[in-house]
């Protein structure tokens, strides 16, 4: 692990540029483009009204995969530097049970400020590992020049869309999302089987993504393609971008997606559906709810930081409502705070009416709240991707799916993990 | 000068060599070690309270087990074989036309070489581009030529997914795969074609029993360049298909780099990367031994 320490050039060596005798706290996550300068300005007015601090910003990977990757070659060399790291949603629990981050407890950091499904996807074992920073939640994007309203169940869903495709100038396609085999396929997914009354886990941490609804979940997505044919086959390669640029084109008249398009899809010079758009939750079948997939970032604590009171306190700063609702205007990111959603100024800041948002947090689902998320994401990824593209049928798939899934928590014993009978090697 | 240094100290001449051994030692034995004896551990870097237990054997038998890596195995196989014979063939063709005199020769030697020089990551996006499924010239002309009814996906079956795969490959290696057999034919004594020629032998019958027959050497060469390369395919399927549809085209290379990179399954990726290396290197072993017996026998 040294190796790899050494070549990281910034990771090891936390302290050496203190020169001026105050705490230095490293900062790192996304410091591109707008989202950088934000960053930036905030952490300057923090160090304005803290003159004993200096924080740093330690630039990392956009790509989540990529960034992921470093932190755990960090955090497994013990560095203890940067002191703040921007989470995935789905992280808080492995480096939370691995004994990277540190809980935030006795920092007595206010749970119930901030949307429920939020903090949930931050607490392991009890204890709260990182706060809610921005949030992301998928929403059902419809153009309002083809379709009357948004569909009330999934039935509804496929006539609205395929409606929309014959109307005359209709789309050419009914509804695009996010098909590739990725973890945004699992994101999809989740919405589908919420929407018909699965799950992914029981709480005691049972996989039961092979359930009778789950199956009726993959068979409706696996007929938007092949049967009813609202869905282009293509959306198995694609990403948000595929799908953003169909919709904006003016090529689909439903498209799965998150916040981010919203502005680009209302702003771009080129959009062709500016002004004739507009988002919901997604429907549910009558023994389901409506669900959107979580995601979204989070601020933690680095366990092996040497300034960790310094370094809440910029979390704190930033996490802070002044900050979220400068966030929210300058790159449209919905705060993790309801109570903000009743503020006049987050109406002007975000191009989504507010209500809307919070409407589909509201209706925001976590994925399961395990260490091994992402190993567990993969197998399901494979197995969807599979039968989505017929190799399989959808029963084979999950079947297959759960087995591995559970074989996977078996020989990990994250069960134990959770049940506080393991402790973390730290 | 010459009885200096045969009175000089061996001391000495150990000196001289030892950077040199130190840096093979350095980068090639030492990781190699380290990477068998980290096989030997489970060491998940995202589960360290899994600890690092010594584990003898265990991952290598896991990798027996696992579909998935019989699956890897499987695709690269059938990529190496596919592709390989397809380059093996045209490869045959361009060397034999460029091997003939005509106006302009050099130029179209040097012009062959293009697709080669284009570092693989490019030349791989250029073909998605060139399959993707709305705007792709593949699809375009396929229509337009009556081929295809409609647009397809390419990349969503496993059928499909390896066209794009394997052109790729052949278009990108058939160039070198000609240079090598080009220099093979220009090795050939032409006065044996003359003296088949006042026989009365016709160019297909000096084609068979003339040209193959003494090119086999340079088709060998090309076989273990080819297949030792063919079977460490990453970057053109990484770029293309994923590995996808499903892990229907993921080659051991991308199955090995998922596990090591991507999961940081430290154990398990490196028992993956010395089985991968156990193969290449028994591949090469079982080459060279053929490349001898072919050289000796022929002489």
């Amino acid at each position: 692990m040294h190796l790899l320490c050494a070549a990281s050039v910034a990771g090891c060596d936390p302290r050496s540029r203190n020169g001026s005798g105050g705490s230095v706290v490293t900062f790192s996550g996304s410091a591109l483009g707008t989202e950088g300068a934000v960053v930036r300005r905030q952490i300057a007015r923090f160090m304005a009204q803290h003159p004993g601090l200096r924080v740093e910003i330690q630039p990392t990977p956009d790509d989540a995969t990529q960034r992921h990757q470093l932190y755990v070659q960090w955090l497994n060399a013990h560095a203890g530097a940067p002191d703040i790291l921007q989470l995935d949603v789905v992280w808080t629990p492995e480096f939370a049970a691995a004994g990277w981050i540190r809980a935030l407890d006795r920092f007595a950091a206010p749970r119930d400020s901030f949307f429920p499904a939020t903090v949930e996807a931050n607490v392991w074992a009890g204890k709260l590992f990182a706060i809610p920073w921005f949030v992301d939640v998928g929403l059902l994007y419809r153009r309002t020049d083809l379709t009357p309203h948004a569909p009330t169940s999934m039935a509804e869903l496929v006539q609205l869309a395929r409606e929309g495709t014959i109307a005359p100038n209709g789309a050419r396609y009914g509804i695009v999302w996010q098909g590739a085999r990725y973890e945004g396929l699992v994101t999809v997914f989740l919405e589908y089987l919420g929407g018909f009354g699965g799950r992914i886990m029981t709480d005691d941490g049972r996989v039961v993504v092979d359930s009778p609804e789950a199956i009726r979940a993959l068979t409706y997505m696996r007929d938007a393609i092949y049967g009813s044919r609202i869905a282009p086959q293509e959306v198995l390669t694609w990403h948000e971008e595929e799908a953003r640029f169909a919709f904006q084109n003016g090529s689909a008249v439903f498209m799965r997606n998150w916040p981010y398009a919203y502005s680009l899809l209302a702003t771009a010079r080129d959009s062709r559906v500016a002004g004739k758009f507009a988002v919901a939750p997604m429907p549910a079948a009558p023994e389901g709810r409506p669900t959107a997939a979580l995601g979204g970032a989070q601020l933690a604590l680095n366990a092996y930081s040497r300034v960790p009171d310094s370094a809440y306190a910029v979390i704190a700063y930033l996490t802070a409502p002044a900050q979220m609702l400068e966030r929210a205007e300058v790159v449209g990111q919905f705060p993790t705070r309801p109570a903000l959603y009743d503020d006049p100024r987050l109406t002007s800041a975000l191009d989504v009416p507010p209500a809307d948002a919070r409407r589909a947090i509201e209706s925001a689902t976590p994925r399961p709240v395990i260490p091994i998320w992402t190993q567990l994401s993969e197998l399901l990824q494979i197995q969807l991707h599979r039968s989505l593209a017929r190799q399989t049928s959808p029963d084979d798939a999950l079947q297959t799916a759960a087995r591995q899934m559970n074989a996977l928590i078996e020989r990990t014993r994250v069960r134990e993990l959770m049940a506080g009978t393991v402790r973390a090697d730290r | 000068m010459r009885q200096q240094h045969s009175t000089e100290d061996p001391r000495q001449a150990w000196a001289y060599v030892t950077p040199a051994l130190a840096i093979v030692l350095l980068v090639a034995l030492f990781p190699l070690a380290w990477t068998v004896w980290e096989s030997l551990h489970q060491h998940d870097l995202r589960m360290p309270w899994l600890g690092r237990p010594f584990v003898g054997l265990a991952n290598y038998g896991e990798i027996l087990r696992d579909p998935r890596f019989w699956g890897a195995l499987a695709h690269t196989a059938f990529f190496a074989v596919t592709s390989i014979a397809l380059e093996l063939v045209f490869g045959l063709f361009l060397a034999l036309a460029l091997n003939e005199s005509f106006r302009g020769r050099g130029l179209v030697r040097a012009a062959v070489l293009i697709p080669w020089a284009i570092p693989t990551v490019v030349a791989a996006l250029l073909w998605r581009f060139m399959f993707d499924s709305q705007a792709g010239i593949a699809n375009a002309v396929l229509v337009r030529a009556g081929v295809l009814d409609e647009p397809i996906v390419w990349f969503i079956r496993a059928a499909t997914a390896w066209v794009p795969v394997i052109l790729a490959d052949v278009w990108k290696t058939t160039p070198f795969v000609a240079l090598l057999l080009l220099a093979g034919l220009q090795n050939i004594d032409r006065s044996l074609y003359e003296a088949a020629a006042t026989d009365g032998a016709g160019p297909w019958w000096q084609l068979r029993h003339i040209t193959l027959p003494l090119l086999a050497p340079a088709m060998l060469v090309v076989l273990i360049f080819r297949t030792l390369d063919a079977f460490r395919v990453f970057d053109l399927v990484y770029v293309l298909t994923g590995g996808g549809p499903g892990t229907s085209t993921e080659p051991i290379s991308i199955y090995a780099f998922n596990a090591m990179l991507q999961n940081l399954e430290f154990g398990y990726g490196a028992a993956l990367s010395v089985v991968i290396f156990l193969m290449t290197f028994g591949l090469a072993v079982l080459y060279i031994k053929g490349l001898r017996a072919d050289l000796g026998g022929g002489r």
